[in-house]
């Protein structure tokens, strides 16, 4: 292993769209399914420019439509290539059939989404309930918080994905603008760092006409079983190994991530936010600022939510008073009348012994910012509810209410 | 602690590598200084499209920026119109606090174009620099297909001129460090590509000075 001190480092100011590229160049993909959709289309027009100049030796193929774009990537992995695809909004739930399909015939494709609200009508701003609604579909999946952990999940997902315990495709998740379009510095990394990181790609069964396979092929009921059951089985068993992975990323980049949460502040923390992304950025400053003024109140940031880490997300929530989750998702009509992760930490909290009360926060909706008066806002009911030991209601709605 | 909002206001496709030059080289010459500093464009209401008025957004601070995830400049301090007549068009002034400035791409004087400034009482100076002139009195008239084929609606992904203000981005960029000194001259100079246009406007300003109060 090289030395860290011996290692050339470049930093250059980037948006997560080009992180993204950028990660798809030095992970040196064979093959690029590309269909446009803003914010995702900034990733594929930067890609199109390293190919077109020669940085990057890759198939750059431009579908007709998203579903198109996954089925390129579908075939693409099944010979054996290392795919590289993305979307955003809409484009994500175009391509829907495909999900089930590629991670069904375990096929390690990763796909970039770059949030963006669902229609009516039409928003650019970011919601995560695109890659969401995808959620249970069989690929790892996790968030982003700024343009150098976008750059850098994506190299840890090809990793976990493409390792022979694992081969699932992988959703690298970032918000639409808030990282997509948001310039940060990005440390660069060298190419023999990543080389050491990220074998080249090997599927144990490709599609070739000298050794035939056969994939996808129509089954039987009784067939069904057992292959969702290994499905099931390389995602819980993917836990490992994403550990694992984030250990020798840590040692080989210098940068070393918690896999499942970011805790900030939480040490002494009565009250906490449970987020998913991008606005704990300005959560960090808002927490900052409640701190000088007393107040007990800290943030975990979820960055896997596929595999969902049941057990640390309960051990950790169960420290303590109250817990309140940041949607930025629609789940209408469900558990809490408000957004898919509320019921995850709750689910996740029932076997606790110490359960923290639970409010739903709907915020940044639509791709609103998230300004710091509404973290006060929101800590504020967050304290009230701990005062009162019980919670006011399920479900807010920042911004409608008082 | 010193906080700037600089708005540049510019005409979609034809114009916007224009605006994007000006915010992109003054953000990154502050980062140079040791500021923080973000640019960026707008990003909601999808402005790739020809001639439609886009915004391009730059700020500078002295500390941590803490709003950067937010869409738009609330109380920018400098505004430019990288187009003359869109003096007329829009509510640009909108959240400027008393003492800022405006700088136009314009032949004409301060004192005939301050009758179509909305809400001019909170501005401080009223900057008038013939920026089409001072580049290439041709640069639009003359390149107007080849800007339209050339630029498309990529937010500049496909732009062939990777240079840095090589038209009239260039005299905008003079006016606007001169007058409010948001970034140093010798810092941000070797950035531009038009030197000349970009020396020449040092001496061809037109500033009217104006006692700003408060609305």
């Amino acid at each position: 292993m090289a030395m860290l001190a011996d290692v050339k480092k470049r930093t250059v100011r980037i948006n997560g769209c080009v992180a993204s590229a950028q990660a798809a160049k030095y992970a040196d993909v064979d093959v690029i399914a590309a269909y446009p959709i803003r914010p995702y289309t900034a990733t594929m027009m930067a890609l199109a420019q390293m190919v077109a100049n020669g940085e990057l030796d890759a198939e750059y193929i431009v579908a007709d439509s998203e579903h198109s774009q996954l089925s390129i990537a579908h075939g693409a992995a099944s010979s054996g290539a290392r795919v590289f695809t993305g979307s955003s909004g809409v484009g994500v739930q175009f391509a829907y059939e495909l999900y089930s399909p590629i991670s069904g015939s375990r096929m390690p494709v990763q796909m970039m989404i770059a949030d963006r609200t669902l229609d009516p009508p039409g928003d650019f701003g970011s919601e995560h309930t695109d890659a969401l609604s995808t959620r249970d579909m069989g690929w790892i999946m996790g968030w982003s918080c700024d343009a150098q952990e976008a750059f850098d999940n994506h190299l840890i997902a090809y990793r976990i994905g493409e390792d022979p315990r694992v081969l699932l495709p992988q959703m690298v998740c970032q918000d639409g603008f808030f990282v997509s379009h948001i310039t940060g510095d990005v440390e660069l990394p060298d190419t023999g760092q990543v080389k050491e990181f990220l074998p080249p790609y090997k599927h144990p069964y490709p599609l070739d006409p000298r050794h035939p396979v056969s994939h996808g092929p129509q089954i039987m009921p009784e067939q069904g079983p057992p292959l969702q059951l290994e499905r099931a089985r390389a995602m819980e068993e993917s836990m490992a190994v994403i550990e694992e992975v984030h250990d020798e990323f840590a040692k080989i980049f210098g940068r070393r991530y918690d896999p499942w949460v970011e805790e900030f502040m939480t040490d002494d923390a009565d009250v906490v936010f449970f987020m998913q992304g991008a606005h704990a950025v300005t959560a960090r400053f808002a927490i900052q600022h409640m701190r000088d003024r007393g107040l007990k109140v800290g943030l975990v940031r979820l960055r896997t939510i596929r595999p969902y880490p049941t057990d640390r997300v309960k051990d950790v929530l169960s420290k303590f008073k109250a817990v309140g989750v940041i949607e930025t998702n629609m789940g209408i009509g469900g558990v809490s009348s408000g957004g898919v992760l509320y019921a995850e930490v709750v689910a996740a909290l029932y076997e606790s012994q110490k359960r923290p009360l639970v409010l739903s926060f709907m915020a940044g909706m639509g791709g609103e910012a998230i300004v710091l008066k509404e973290f006060y806002w929101m800590t504020e009911k967050m304290l009230d509810a701990q005062k009162r030991g019980k919670i006011e209601k399920r479900t807010h709605w920042v911004g409608f209410e008082e | 602690m010193s906080y700037t909002e600089l708005t540049v206001w510019t005409r979609g496709i034809i114009m916007d590598k224009e605006g994007r030059d000006i915010v992109n080289s003054i953000s990154a010459s502050a980062r140079i200084e040791g500021k923080y500093a973000q640019a960026m464009e707008n990003y909601v209401d999808n402005p790739d499209r020809t001639n439609c008025p886009t915004r391009k957004y730059c700020r500078v601070s002295d500390e941590i920026i803490e709003n950067e995830l937010t869409y738009e400049n609330e109380q920018p301090n400098i505004i430019v119109l990288v187009e003359g007549t869109m003096v007329k068009g829009w509510d640009y002034m909108r959240g400027m606090p008393p003492g800022g400035t405006l700088v136009i791409n314009t032949h004409y004087t301060p004192e005939y174009m301050i009758r179509f400034v909305p809400g001019p009482e909170r501005l401080a100076q009223l900057v008038c620099v013939d920026a089409a002139k001072l580049a290439d009195h041709k640069w639009l008239y003359y390149r107007l297909g080849e800007l339209g084929l050339d630029r498309l609606s990529t937010e500049g992904a496909a732009e062939r001129n990777k240079s840095i203000a090589p038209d009239i981005a260039a005299p905008l960029i003079a006016a606007v460090v001169k007058t409010t000194g948001i970034v140093k001259m010798a810092t941000i100079e070797p950035m531009i590509a038009n030197k000349k246009a970009f020396e020449m406007a040092l001496n061809e300003l037109h500033i009217m000075s104006l006692n700003p109060v408060a609305v």
